[in-house]
């Protein structure tokens, strides 16, 4: 690989002398790469900040992205503080799960007398409270994605909660997600590829949402004493089927699939159904304890295959919860694992189809440093094609994105109700609500069509209405006004055209506060701040 | 970050509320007129109801000429003095009282020992692969209506060719062929209270796109403008529904008015998706009165009324029912069902090869059954959804639409009038 040694030097070269390259892309002024940067790597600029990033140095501010450890994050987490799901370990919140079910059970007894159907504003008590929690988790996406310094860890989190995707409306995992997001996406999200595939692999979230912890050896049994599989039935559990619930009866391949075509080598990494079969039977056994004790990892013995499974070229042999961990490290550091991982790393960053150029660097670096997620992120961040003009300004947001980063350049400052979230649903991408294991799409025909579109007008439009006053002073001079615009919430990056029909619009407008709302408005609902 | 910012999040920002502006906007208030577009109001019009939840086929179609089905459910059988009889072994539950006289009339046609070849007996995963058209697959991104809408592309789209009603785009319309969610007719486009400032901001934003030249954004905008205009000549405000038709009330009711209101304005409309809910009856389902009789009372009432208000137009309209599986045969001890395998299907519309109940009857004695307990499955889903596409939608080749599935003529269940 001629690249890998290419890309090598300025590895080094950027480590340790990053404060003295003045821009890393020569055609580029340094207020347009830092808002590149800025738009790619975090969720977009917050007033003032494309200046800064700008004079304190690009790469500089990049370097300091990727090591969020080192950056201080107090402001946001006083805002976690307000956020009650944060206080709720698994078990809490399993409690909580089981009440908000029985009150269900309860409420649809009393319907049936009437011959009614739930209304959802029927609810109370614990079912209301269950909801208002799940509404916290998706808003807490939003508040850490728009206030957090550490932004490129927070795209990252939400490139792993995707990549790894679990879907929060599957049964128990209504009370396994948070945690899955809390403890074991959210701290390894910078660390190892391989770590965090041992994780989810070993999460309840996952192992329920692919039904790994049914797999089990065929002709297998629990020795006695064995209390149900799942302890009483209707418990989180009502979307495995009855028979399931209490006695598993052979293996189930969903994980081994996902594992191999979604997470690891891609649906082109070349294996067989063979092998789907030989992994599902290497982690048997991978299991959830009962719910209604946090429903933690347990490792069963007696579910677990003790056969000889060959895959890959290696033979397992008798050697229980090892056989996955092994495994799963082959897998992290298999090619495929790091062409696939690395071309949607290279997606999320580059462009909806990324050149080969910065995928060869980011798998060049993954080589070497053994699946270091940061030092594949340098290697993208300073591959010629991240900084490549057919690729500034071209990428449309997703709707999160969207929201996110018109949040941040109108200074806003969301708190704890889901309303941001809900916004975030409207327009397509109803966060942790993906059912397919594939997680959303990247590429802007999933974002973009003419109902989604109308609703990023009506988020603009509703954003704009809010107090502007400390991103754009209200002023009489609409073509003052149109600058400020431009350069404040646009980067400087407002067409001719664009800037033509807003002035036009604002032509009778005489009240400053409806003139900046409306100029504010189509700007943001425009096409220019659809993209980044 | 003061305590003012966070109320305009809170209050104002999202409340999706208009501009505050002023009389100003309608004095400049220029829409400009209607592009005239060409729609063949033949057009063949499929609209799907998905019963979310899992609805138990046996009180839906309830096959009162066996005598098991009395055994397996002394609490919840409907009683065969209230059923509506069809064919002597099968009848409606009196709930679908309605919709006896298009059985009658041939348009109305049940297809028993319908579902899915794949064992799942989640919600979850079967709805997602009745949506996505691959049993057993869990990493289909697209749902089979938009693979049609992509394959099929011999009709002229315009922005409202394949619809959903709700909130969000369903897996079933998910994909790279332009699809639509409207969660309300009368809310489509932009939420200005002010038709003057409503549409100087929608014209305002159109020019905004159209400086945008090619490319998604700018043919995504057009479409949506368009569909704005096409709505406002329709005036959602204003539908009445034909001469003594009433629709129920609810959400069902309220979707099939609108279906039926997109249908008659010929805005070009194929495909249609809506949602009804709460067929999950595990626990008191009831018998001919209860929680399951409500939903199909709002079912076969919001079914008939759509049919006679559409009237003659139903002659090119389907209506496909469909659940993501049945329930058990025997009730619970909770006097409800759990679930199953196999459910039943109602296709209605003139098309329809209707007055007969489609579909080999496995039985339900327990050596029939699938695992010894559910109905077992006696026709593919997709057997069923690829006549429908083939036979009165016109699609020419269904093997894209169900990747790793060819549906067969032979095997399709007969819903559709053969020409």
């Amino acid at each position: 690989m001629r690249i890998s040694l290419l890309i090598a030097i300025p590895l080094i070269v950027v480590t340790s002398l990053s404060a003295q390259m003045p821009s890393p892309a020569p055609a580029m002024t340094a207020h347009d790469s830092a808002l590149h940067a800025l738009n790619r790597l975090a969720y977009g600029p917050r007033p003032g900040e494309v200046d800064s990033v700008a004079h304190s140095g690009v790469m500089r501010w990049i370097e300091r992205q990727l090591h969020p450890d080192r950056i201080d994050d107090k402001a946001l987490e006083q805002r976690e503080h307000a956020f009650k799901i944060l206080d709720y370990d698994r078990q809490d919140l399993a409690l909580r799960y089981r009440d908000a079910q029985r009150e269900r059970q309860r409420m649809q007894r009393e319907l049936a007398q009437t011959g009614d159907s739930m209304r959802p504003d029927g609810i109370a008590g614990p079912m209301r409270e269950f909801r208002a929690l799940g509404g916290e988790l998706q808003q807490l996406a939003i508040v850490r994605a728009t206030l957090s310094e550490r932004q490129l860890r927070e795209v990252m989190v939400d490139f792993w909660t995707n990549h790894f995707n679990v879907f929060v409306g599957k049964g128990a995992d209504r009370f396994l997600l948070p945690s899955y997001i809390e403890q074991t996406i959210r701290p390894r999200a910078m660390g190892h590829f391989e770590d965090l595939l041992i994780a989810t692999a070993e999460s309840p979230a996952m192992l329920f949402y692919l039904d790994n912890a049914q797999s089990v050896a065929p002709g297998s049994s629990p020795p006695r004493p064995f209390r149900p599989f799942f302890g009483r039935r209707r418990f989180g559990m009502n979307e495995l089927p009855e028979d399931r619930r209490r006695q598993p009866t052979g293996i189930n391949e969903n994980y081994a699939r996902e594992l191999l075509e979604l997470h690891t080598l891609g649906v082109d990494g070349g294996y067989t159904q063979q092998d789907i079969i030989a992994v599902a039977r290497i982690f048997t056994g991978w299991s959830i304890e009962r719910p209604e004790r946090g429903a933690g990892f347990v490792f069963r013995e007696w579910a677990h295959d003790h056969g000889t499974k060959r895959v890959f070229g290696l033979t397992f042999n008798n050697d229980g919860q090892d056989e996955g961990i092994r495994l799963l490290k082959f897998l992290a550091n298999q090619r495929a694992t790091m062409h696939h991982v690395s071309a949607k790393l290279c997606a999320r960053f580059v462009a909806d189809e990324p050149p080969d150029g910065c995928v060869d660097a980011a798998v060049a670096a993954w080589q070497k440093t053994r699946g270091d997620i940061r030092a594949v992120l340098r290697a993208i961040f300073t591959s010629p094609d991240f900084w490549s003009q057919p690729v500034v300004r071209s990428k449309v947001k997703t709707p999160f994105e969207f929201v996110v980063s018109a949040v941040r350049v109108l200074a806003a400052d969301p708190d704890t109700t889901p309303q941001l979230a809900q916004v975030v649903a409207r327009l397509g991408e109803p966060l942790y609500q993906q059912p397919a294991p594939t997680g959303y799409a990247e590429t802007e025909a999933h974002w973009i069509n003419s109902g989604a579109l109308l609703a990023r007008m009506n988020a603009a439009l509703a954003l704009a209405r809010g107090s502007l006053d400390a991103v754009i002073p209200a002023t009489t001079d609409h073509s003052q006004l149109i600058d400020m615009v431009d350069e404040r919430i646009l980067g400087g990056t407002m067409s001719a055209h664009t800037r033509s029909v807003i002035l036009e619009q604002l032509a009778d407008i005489n009240d400053p506060t409806q003139a900046r709302a409306l100029a504010v408005g189509l700007a943001i609902g425009g096409p220019e701040f659809q993209k980044q | 970050m003061t305590i003012s910012r966070r109320v305009f999040v809170r209050n104002g920002g999202l409340a999706l509320v208009s501009l505050g502006l002023d009389p100003l906007f309608l004095a400049r208030a220029a829409f400009r007129s209607f592009r005239p577009s060409i729609i063949p109001s033949s057009r063949p019009i499929l609209v799907c109801l998905f019963q979310r939840g899992a609805v138990d086929g046996l009180n839906m179609i309830v096959p009162h000429g066996d005598p098991l089905y009395y055994q397996e459910r002394p609490r919840i059988a409907v009683p065969q003095n209230t059923i509506v009889d069809l064919d002597g072994h099968f009848g409606l539950h009196p709930s679908l009282a309605p919709l006896k006289a298009l059985w009658d009339n041939k348009s109305l046609a049940a297809i028993h020992a319908v579902g899915s070849p794949d064992s799942t007996r989640s919600h979850f995963d079967a709805q997602d692969y009745m949506e996505t058209g691959t049993p057993g697959v869990k990493s289909t991104g697209d749902g089979w209506v938009n693979r049609y809408c992509s394959h099929d592309r011999e009709h002229a789209d315009t922005p409202f060719r394949a619809i959903a009603f709700g909130p969000q785009l369903p897996r079933i319309l998910a994909g790279s062929a332009p699809s639509l969610a409207i969660d309300d007719l009368e809310a489509f486009g932009l939420r200005v209270p002010r038709e003057g400032a409503r549409d100087r901001l929608t014209r305002a934003f159109e020019q905004l796109y159209e400086g945008e030249g090619t490319g998604l954004l700018a043919s995504s905008s057009r479409e949506g403008f368009d569909a704005i205009q096409m709505l406002k000549r329709a005036d959602p405000t204003q539908y009445r529904p034909a001469a003594g038709v009433d629709y129920p009330q609810g959400r069902l009711g309220r979707t099939l008015l609108q279906i039926a209101q997109l249908i008659k304005a010929d805005v070009g409309l194929e495909i249609a998706f809506a949602d009804c809910t709460g067929w999950d009856t595990h626990v008191n389902q009831g018998s001919n009165e209860g929680q399951l009789a409500a939903r199909l009372r709002e079912l076969g009432l919001a079914l008939s009324a759509f049919s006679r208000d559409l009237g003659d137009g139903m002659s090119r309209v389907v209506v496909l029912t469909m659940s993501e599986f049945g329930r058990t045969i025997r009730e619970n001890g909770n006097s409800g069902t759990d679930h199953g395998h196999a459910t039943a299907m109602l296709v209605m519309g003139g098309p329809v090869n209707g007055g007969r109940v489609l579909g080999r009857w496995p039985g339900l004695a327990v050596e029939q059954r699938f695992e010894g307990r559910d109905v077992a499955v006696t026709t593919d889903f997709r057997d069923l959804f690829g006549e429908v596409l083939a036979r009165h939608l016109g699609a020419g080749d269904l093997s894209p639409i169900f990747p790793g599935f060819t549906p067969d003529p032979q095997r399709f269940p007969g819903a559709i009038k053969s020409l």
